[in-house]
């Protein structure tokens, strides 16, 4: 036998035999105590037949085996069951001492079970938006292609996600069709280039018409990401053979098991996608959310070589259009090649693609490519959710670090007892190490049902937050999944917790002298240090209380500033819905006339006060903008006179409600073959023709075949993509006297509510096209608070946050100074007997508690002052520090520390002079 | 002080002591007591305290294993015996111990003309 091998099979027999030990424990004692009780039959039998008397060989008997409790105890700690034994000791006593004083217990674990709860809660959501991988094989292997541009980029047509990058210059993860080809052919850096494209279709399924999100993916898609269908066959290579055929469609998992029931017979049926027949080939695996990203959830995936027939951008092929940038490209890593060595490749592989493939102009850069981490897909929410998933997580921690200050401060103070206890223990031979013990075992039981009450709490909140951030009208598409980190996280928060409440008082109470607290008279003695302990965890519990009202408070009014925001148009009564009409069966301009007659039917219902559509709605984070260049500018094509603009129906500034100032509004005169109009708002006035009267005046747009457009009209400022920006420049122009328009939001102004006057509406859609869905219907009030969701989440989360301190500092000041009433009663009484007034008495412990008020909350309005400034950006209408927001939560805290230390007072007060002598 | 010194030479060998002795045929605690005593002739003597914590712990080691059975007069004991890692470490341990004893023996039969 090897002694590794002997090693690892002595190990096991003591498991086995420590295991067998616990689980047949009385077994086991019975055998312990036959035994010895054989051992000793035995030996006395042996001693009496050597000739001893049967009493005195009993006794020798019992003398030579030592003490039986001794020998018992050291048998036990041969089979490792010391420990064990000692730490069923410690949790029987602790539940005891719990069970003792039910209030402490229920206050400690229900704030410990909240604190731990939200910290799960955040914790989960951080950990699914800003860590889960993609759930296909080695996501660790996959990388990103994304660009950055600086100045003025070569690229001016993008469709899909680019936004200002921090560093400057503009970031984005899209490039062209004949780009990502030429990148693939010639790509040796990373193992294959796959591209896809996520994109909103009309789907009749099973006829019924919707919306459903869609990814188009090249044909090495599914081999590279390594994804296999469960039923059916993935897209392949030859479903790109040849552009546009390959009708062929997978789809995920939820809608196999929405639309078919789970039915295997789901392969070879059609569905009709942008009035296309797709062929279902197959199902995707389980959780599998297409390669954007954890967050996506996309129904359909089709190849991306059908993107010309199922939804034609203008009039060439986005396949050979390479002026127009817009798929995402992803590859995995070549074991072997660096990223950086690959990065250094792709860059000028990029760069050379760029300049065969579009004219690049003397003054125009080229995007510079950046190849980043790919697990997680293009992690386009990271940078709007980073920072408040941090800050989120930072509140959190502060409530958690708050609930055990709180129970180290109650276990303080209700520590007179204890600390007699403490002293006969340790006088009668415990170690320090052993009363230790004992505390900290009670600290983690205590942490133990507050971590599993937190759990549980996380657990029913995990789907409450994305809830809150997701559109009523839009299917959840975030879900959070509860998995070993998050067990994880939740068991360290507690062990954490328990350790940090535990420890000080532990140590506190470990240090103690035994002599001097067997003394009736030593609690003057240590009555100081105590108390200074006891009010400086008060004073920080203060601090973090003033923190989160203060940000609290922030949060709440930058709410309420958003809320009084007029937008310049009437929100009530206003519904919202899209109609977005297939390229294929409405081009040419059959789009425009099928809006002139839905207008018209919708404008006929009864109930129906105004009907009006737009290209873009307002205050939905959606904007369009096209060149405005008056007459007698230089049209210089640089882009650089480009403006927001709206394409609306005829009554649209009657129907929202938005003034027209100057000039007429549109009217039934406007038509397809009349002069082409447009209205102004008084921003772009402003803007662009600061000291004339723009009516009258005419301007080109970016089409600029469509000849000049006159202004005719000058409305009021509205806000346009957000609530938060101030109103923008913008025009409008009728739709009625466009080519082609597209998807359009309608808004209709109705008393009735959304469920009573849809269905009249989708009834008249249906009629004229079965395949058209009506779809994202809400009201205009809803789509604002759904650009809010942001802000209203934090001010719910911190009002919540705010109170809980409020609550638990009130706790806390009400138990120091209850305490220290308590400790002073003595004091008091000389006082009163001294000729002290009651009135005095009430002051003094008022003052200390409001000296020890305002230190705590100086030092919390500082730390806020701090936090605020990091969140400046999500604040609006005030300065991080708001004055209003910092005097309102300090007058908050000291009330409250009033407040709580009111009883207290009074009960200090109302002291008995001889009685409080006497006690002494 | 003579019998402390015994007791630590022992405790160090106690448990060789009890695997040899095992390994000549299953015994009961008792026996294993009387079994060393006889076979030392009567020169040592085992603290009894200390035996019992010894053989739970051979046990617990899966060097021994015990199983209750019937003794000489019907009487109902815990009889040891020996597993196979008991075996490998009894010889491991009796090399050790005889290695040791025979470098202890060299140094103190030392004479000076071997220096």
């Amino acid at each position: 036998m090897t002694p590794a091998k002997s090693y690892f099979m002595c190990k096991k027999a003591e498991l086995a035999s420590w295991l067998r030990a616990l689980v047949y424990r009385s077994r086991l004692e019975a055998d312990i105590e036959a035994e010895l009780a054989d051992h000793l039959d035995r030996l006395t039998a042996d001693l009496i037949r050597a000739g001893h008397p049967p009493k005195e060989a009993a006794r020798s008997a019992r003398v030579a085996l030592g003490p039986a409790l001794k020998t018992k105890e050291d048998m036990r700690a041969s089979l490792g069951l010391r420990w064990w034994d000692e730490l069923c000791a410690d949790l029987r006593f602790a539940v005891r001492i719990l069970r003792k004083s039910p209030g402490f217990t229920t206050i400690a674990a229900v704030s410990l079970a909240l604190a731990i709860g939200a910290n799960t809660a955040i914790f989960s959501l951080t950990k699914s938006v800003l860590y889960d991988r993609l759930s296909v094989p080695h996501p660790e292997q996959l990388r990103a292609l994304k660009w950055h541009s600086v100045g003025d980029s070569a690229v001016h047509g993008m469709w899909g996600d680019f936004d200002p990058a921090p560093e400057g210059g503009m970031q984005g993860t899209i490039f062209s069709y004949p780009v990502y080809l030429q990148l693939r052919a010639h790509n040796q850096s990373l193992e294959d280039l796959f591209a896809f494209k996520w994109d909103a279709m009309n789907a009749t399924i099973r006829g019924v018409a919707q919306e459903v999100e869609t990814e188009l993916v090249s044909g090495n898609y599914y081999s590279v990401l390594g994804v296999r269908p469960q039923l059916g066959r993935p897209i392949t290579p030859s479903d790109e053979s040849k552009y546009g055929e390959g009708a062929v469609a997978l789809i995920s998992e939820g809608l196999w098991e929405r639309s078919y029931g789970r039915s295997p017979s789901v392969i070879g049926q059609t569905i009709t996608i942008n009035q296309v027949p797709f062929t279902i080939v197959g199902v995707n695996p389980r959780g599998f959310t297409g390669a954007k990203g954890v967050q996506a959830s996309p129904d359909i995936f089709v190849p991306l070589t059908m993107q010309p027939i199922v939804d034609p951008k203008g009039k060439t092929s986005l396949l050979e259009d390479s002026t127009m940038w817009w798929v995402n490209v992803m590859g995995r890593a070549k074991p072997g090649v660096t990223d950086a060595q690959a990065q250094a490749i792709l860059v000028a592989q990029l760069e050379s693609a760029t300049r065969a493939t579009m004219r690049v102009k003397p003054n125009e850069t080229v995007p510079h490519l950046v190849l980043v981490d790919g697990s997680r897909g293009l992690r386009l929410a990271d940078g709007m959710f980073r920072k408040p998933s941090y800050v989120l997580m930072a509140l959190t921690g502060f409530v958690l670090l708050l609930a055990c200050a709180n129970i180290a401060n109650l276990t303080l103070a209700r520590g007179a007892e204890r600390q007699r206890e403490m002293s006969v223990r340790l006088a009668i031979g415990a170690t320090r190490g052993r009363i230790l013990r004992q505390l900290l075992t009670e600290s983690l039981l205590l942490a133990g049902i507050g971590g599993t009450g937190g759990l549980a709490l996380g657990y029913l909140a995990r789907n409450a937050i994305p809830m809150l951030m997701t559109n009523r009208w839009q299917r959840i598409s975030l879900e959070v999944h509860f998995d070993w980190r998050v067990f994880g996280f939740a068991a360290a928060a507690t062990l954490a917790t328990g350790l940090v409440f535990g420890l000080i008082p532990a140590w506190l109470a470990a240090r103690s002298e035994v002599s001097s607290s067997l003394k009736e008279s030593a609690q003057t003695s240590t009555r100081r240090r105590r108390n200074l302990s006891g009010k400086s965890i008060v004073a920080f519990q203060i601090t973090l209380s003033s923190l989160l009202v203060i940000v609290a408070g922030l949060f709440v009014r930058t709410l309420y500033a958003l809320n009084s925001i007029d937008p310049g148009f009437r929100t009530d009564h206003l519904i919202l819905f899209e109609i977005v009409p297939p390229a294929l069966r409405y081009g040419m301009g059959k789009d425009v006339e099928l809006d002139r007659r839905l207008e018209q039917a919708f404008a006929a219902l009864p109930g129906v006060e105004g009907v009006t559509l737009g290209l873009t709605a307002y205050i939905a984070d959606s904007m369009s903008n096209d060149d405005f260049i008056p007459e007698n500018t230089a049209d210089n094509g640089d882009h650089s006179g480009a403006e927001d603009w709206n394409i609306v129906g005829n009554n649209f500034f009657q129907t929202m409600g938005i003034p027209i100032v100057g000039g007429r509004g549109f009217g039934p005169q406007d038509t397809a073959t009349s002069q082409r109009v447009a209205i102004i708002n008084e921003a772009l006035a402003r803007k662009r023709f600061p000291h004339t009267n723009p009516t009258g005046t005419r301007f080109k747009t970016d089409d600029a075949k469509q000849g000049w457009v006159t202004i005719v009209g000058i409305c009021g400022d509205t806000r346009y993509a957000t609530l938060r920006d101030p109103a923008p420049p913008q025009f409008m122009v009728p739709y009625v006297q466009q080519t082609e328009v597209g998807g359009m939001t309608y808004a209709v102004r109705t008393r009735f509510s959304p469920s009573q006057i849809v269905p009249s509406l989708r009834h008249l859609v249906q009629q004229e096209d079965r395949d058209l869905p009506v779809i994202n219907i809400r009201t205009q009030q809803e789509q604002i608070d759904a650009t809010l969701q942001m802000e209203r989440l934090f001010a719910a989360l911190t009002s919540g946050f705010g109170l809980l301190a409020l609550a638990l500092a009130c706790v806390g000041i009400y138990g120091i100074m209850a305490y220290t009433v308590a400790q002073r009663t003595s004091e008091i009484g000389i006082r009163l007997a001294l000729g002290a007034q009651p009135g005095q008495v009430r002051g003094m412990i008022l003052r200390e508690s409001t000296w020890l008020a305002i230190v705590g909350i100086l030092a919390g309005a500082g730390a806020a002052l701090g936090l605020a400034r990091l969140v400046k950006s999500m604040l609006y209408g005030i300065q991080p520090w708001d004055p209003t927001t910092i005097i309102g939560g300090v007058l908050i805290l000291l009330t409250v520390a009033l407040a709580a230390s009111w009883i207290p007072a009074r009960r200090a007060a109302g002291v008995q002079p001889m009685k409080a002598l006497r006690h002494e | 002080m003579a019998s402390d010194k015994q007791q630590d030479i022992l405790q160090g060998t106690l448990d060789l002591l009890i695997l040899k002795a095992v390994s000549l045929g299953p015994l009961h605690g008792y026996g294993v007591l009387l079994r060393i005593q006889q076979i030392s002739g009567e020169e040592l003597v085992i603290l009894q305290g200390s035996l019992y914590p010894a053989l739970y712990r051979l046990e617990h080691q899966g060097a021994i294993a015990s199983e209750w059975g019937e003794s000489e007069n019907n009487r109902h004991a815990k009889y040891y015996h020996l597993t196979d890692l008991g075996r490998a470490r009894l010889g491991e341990e009796t090399e050790r111990w005889q290695r040791m004893s025979g470098i202890i023996n060299g140094i103190l039969s030392a004479t000076p003309e071997q220096i």
